[in-house]
């Protein structure tokens, strides 16, 4: 903790280099994706105050604002959000069962890979905490900000959960919970015994007696951060991120959680000849957004191809792509690796909005970030091209209004 | 945000619409529901059916009802919401089960935690017939894209050793036998004393080897690994002196001393095909048989088959592994085995010396439905699963699966009937498109359907 808050006063040099833009401006542009799946045609986008005021087809600006036009060839689209990265973040996690633990304690403003990251076009990230098992909680950071504080755009955004084929992995998932009812029934019998003394203090008329009596102010048991997490996990304050490898790995995770409700969403790591594709109306069905790569996989044992992320998209899944590789050029991949898989087969639109917007929702920053809609954050990109076309350069990223990367000229 | 206020008012009237209904309809059914789940039933229509107790009922049913057979016959009253397998013209076997497997289940040990149900290698086992195998300590059943229902029983066949290479181990044996006999006597005694003292105390079982008690009482089976003639016969002999059953895994020399080890009430896991050469120095008899398997169970010892490799192996070991576990029973035929012995070393012999027989090795009433579909004799060797069904759900399909699709590809007609091409259907068709042509023919249509097929055409 100590580390970032001293670099907190050393001033960002990327941040100082580029120029300006007002407070209120417009930009004008021939093709605008929202995020959503929607493509705007002759948009024009407002920013006010780093937020988006509105935007629209061929809206009329008002005179005194500045229009920033843009060439016909360049494409405006939200600042990619990037929901599973350590990129940024160096530190190293035990495994194990730590619920409490938190990525935004390993935060380092200072870690140059932010610029490059915003150069790259990703304007927010959802640190995960290293580890196996249940390793701890992610936090959700824009690339900027002087100490960690100014970062963060929210903490405890999903628990991550390892989970595989085994007794253990299955066990420390089902265990937390238990854990939590035991304490909870620890906590009610403490209280239970509390009542009981008060109940007697209270009934107690000679005042000489009652001293005795007097069980003092109610004290809970000692709180218990795993089983706490747990709860959490229950009152729906905290969701989880689950990563299985295989379908098999889900069927137990499934098993694992048996009757118990919580919020959890779906990670598939990808493997080069993988079988989740068994259990794809399964998760369909059961709503939850999957995480995957943008990567054409083998059909176990062959040549042949499967495009698992428009399998999972096709059966109605609500996809989240993350670049194949956690690191800078997987970023600058990224926008090329998704063209290669909606090339064959996923949805153009599901895919722009599984890089933006769906990712935002995941981190549960959805309001804020991974779309341009009137209120939301102007995470603005400015493209040479189409996004997802190999060769398409980011021109300008605009972060919360302001100009962190590129050029743009009146 | 149009959508989203759309949607919900739609939703809003289809409740405030559907409510009556839904109020005298739907909430009985629900709550019904909440009782008990809706029976499952599957049926395996119209197959000769090789029950694997001797009898082949041709053209028979097989009617399971939440995985278990509920019925095997002839016209059998077959509940509507059954799912229905037309297998007519193929034949029904019970599931395969091996004594022995590796692999097969993508974990290693405590399956209902660690099992991969989507391995290839269980696809593979189940393409071989395979439908319970014993993994390690556990039994379980190969319940493809399921991780439950499927260990049947853990624990199974404790091994002893009793060999001449390790005589003080055989010495060490002998006496844990010993002890364990005496104990047993004195147990006898006291629980006769009893009846007239009942102060008398329980005799103790301090220094007595819990698992050899239970051989001798007959709750489990221990397995030597054994093959040589001296070695089976010291066996036969221990066994025969203190009464337990021994099974023998390997046996390879037990052709020579069967009428022994038949005395001594021995079972035998043997591999068809091996092969072993006797020293040369030796006079008397020695080595490995073809006629191995047949000659023990004509001396009554009960003969499970295994391939030399319990894994899935695709190179290498090529016909000698897990998937050629009826090939392995095809060559203790041509020994001189009967087919009925030989079907029942891969099902019933297995499943008894595992301690599932209840559950698997046979098709009956009662009995898990762990069944195979194949195209002909299944100890033949061009003979392919095409359906494999374990707990009454086909977890196999030939046609489905990528590995032998191709080979010898299933005849179209012989799929299920809804997928059958006949005459009426092409007529319908025929109506079908005409009347699309236009509108005032497809009313004419909708009404002639009222008259029946027959007599009406545009």
């Amino acid at each position: 903790m100590l580390i970032p808050l001293l670099l907190a006063w050393t001033p960002n040099p990327a941040l100082q280099a580029a120029p300006d833009l007002p407070d209120l401006y417009a930009l004008k542009a021939s093709v605008l994706e929202t995020g959503t799946g929607e493509v705007i045609e002759h948009a024009v986008l407002l920013v006010e105050g780093g937020k988006v005021i509105t935007v629209g087809e061929d809206l009329v600006v008002e005179r005194g604002i500045p229009v920033y036009e843009l060439e016909p060839n360049q494409v405006v689209m939200p600042g990619l959000v990037n929901a599973y990265t350590r990129v940024g973040v160096t530190g190293s996690g035990p495994s194990g069962v730590q619920p409490w633990m938190r990525a935004s304690d390993e935060l380092y403003p200072a870690a140059g890979d932010y610029a490059k990251a915003r150069e790259a076009g990703v304007t927010t990230l959802g640190h995960y905490p290293s580890g196996n098992g249940i390793p701890g909680r992610s936090v959700v950071v824009r690339p900027m900000g002087a100490s960690a504080d100014a970062m963060t755009l929210k903490d405890d955004a999903y628990l991550k959960v390892i989970m595989s084929s085994s007794k253990s992995a299955k066990s420390s998932l089902s265990g937390g919970f238990k854990d939590a009812d035991s304490w909870i029934a620890k906590e009610a019998k403490n209280k239970e015994k509390w009542d009981k003394a008060k109940e007697k203090f209270d009934k107690e008329d000679d005042e000489e007696k009652k001293k005795k009596l007097d069980p003092g102010p109610y004290k809970p048991i000692k709180e218990d951060p795993k089983a706490t997490s747990f709860m959490e996990l229950r009152d729906g304050s905290l969701k989880a991120l689950i990563s299985v490898r295989t379908a098999g790995d889900y069927l137990h995770l499934i098993d694992a959680i048996g009757e118990e409700k919580f919020s959890w969403d779906l990670r598939v790591v990808m493997t080069r000849d993988m079988n989740i594709y068994h259990v794809i109306e399964k998760v369909a069905e059961s709503g939850r957004r999957v995480v995957l790569e943008p990567e054409i996989s083998l059909h176990p044992g062959t040549m042949r191809q499967r495009n698992l992320p428009a399998e999972f998209a096709r059966a109605g899944t609500p996809l989240v792509l993350v670049p194949r590789n956690d690191s800078i050029s997987g970023f600058e991949a990224w926008r090329r690796h998704v063209g290669e898989i909606v090339a064959s087969g996923l949805d153009r639109s599901i895919a722009v909005r599984a890089i933006t917007l769906e990712p935002a929702a995941l981190l549960g920053v959805g309001d804020r970030v991974g779309s341009l809609e009137a209120g939301k954050d102007a995470n603005i990109l400015i493209l040479s091209g189409d996004p997802l076309e190999p060769g398409t350069q980011v021109d300008a990223v605009i972060l919360e209004g302001a100009l962190v990367s590129g050029e743009m000229n009146l | 945000m149009h959508i989203k206020t759309n949607k919900k008012t739609g939703s809003l009237n289809a409740a405030a619409l559907f409510l009556p209904l839904a109020m005298g309809l739907v909430a009985p059914t629900t709550a019904q529901e909440d009782e008990e789940p809706a029976d499952e039933w599957f049926v395996l229509q119209g197959g000769d059916v090789h029950t694997g107790t001797g009898a082949v009922l041709r053209g028979a049913s097989v009617l399971s009802k939440n995985g278990k057979i509920d019925e095997i016959g002839y016209d059998l009253y077959i509940p509507e919401e059954a799912e229905i397998l037309d297998v007519a013209g193929y034949r029904v076997y019970p599931g395969l089960v091996a004594i022995e497997s590796r692999g097969l289940f993508g974990g290693s040990s405590d399956l209902a935690n660690s099992v991969d149900p989507f391995s290839k290698n269980m696809v593979l086992a189940l393409s071989a017939g395979v439908t319970t195998a014993r993994n390690g300590s556990e039994v379980a059943k190969l319940r493809a894209g399921h991780i439950d229902g499927l260990v049947l029983t853990s624990g199974v066949l404790p091994g002893l050793s009793y060999s001449k290479s390790n005589p003080s181990g055989k010495r060490t044996l002998r006496q844990k036998f010993e002890v364990a006999v005496q104990y047993l006597e004195v147990y006898a005694q006291w629980e006769i004393d009893k009846k007239s003292d009942k102060e008398l105390k329980e005799p103790s079982d301090k220094g007595v080897d819990s698992s050899i008690l239970r051989y001798l009482r007959g709750e489990a089976r221990p397995v030597f690994s054994a093959s040589t003639r001296t070695d089976l016969l010291e066996i036969a002999r221990l066994a025969q002196r203190f009464g337990f059953r021994p099974i023998i895994n390997g046996c390879q020399e037990g052709w020579i001393v069967a009428d022994e080890l038949g005395r001594a009430g021995a079972s035998a896991i043997i591999t068809a095909r091996d092969r072993s050469t006797k020293g040369e120095e030796l006079v008397r008899t020695g080595g490995s048989s073809i006629e191995n398997a047949a000659i023990l169970h004509r001396a009554g010892v009960s003969v499970t088959i295994i391939p030399s490799s319990a894994g899935i192996s695709l190179g290498g070991i090529v016909g000698r592994d897990l998937m050629h576990l009826t090939i392995e029973a095809g060559f203790a035929v041509r020994g001189g085995l009967s087919e009925k012995a030989a079907l029942d070393g891969i099902t019933i012999e297995p499943a008894r010396l595992l301690g599932v027989e209840s559950r698997v090795g046979s098709i009956e009433v009662g009995k898990d439905a762990d069944m195979i579909v194949t195209d002909g004799d299944i100890l033949h060797y061009q003979t392919f699963v095409q359906w494999a069904v374990v707990s009454g759900e086909v977890v196999y399909d030939k046609e489905a699966e990528l590995f032998f699709a191709h080979i010898r590809p299933r005849p179209k007609s012989a799929l299920s009937p809804e997928e059958r091409v006949d005459a009426g259907e092409t007529e319908d068709e025929e109506i079908e498109e005409d009347s699309d042509d236009s509108d005032s023919s497809d009313e004419g249509g909708e009404e002639g359907d009222d008259k029946g097929d027959g007599t009406f055409r545009p």
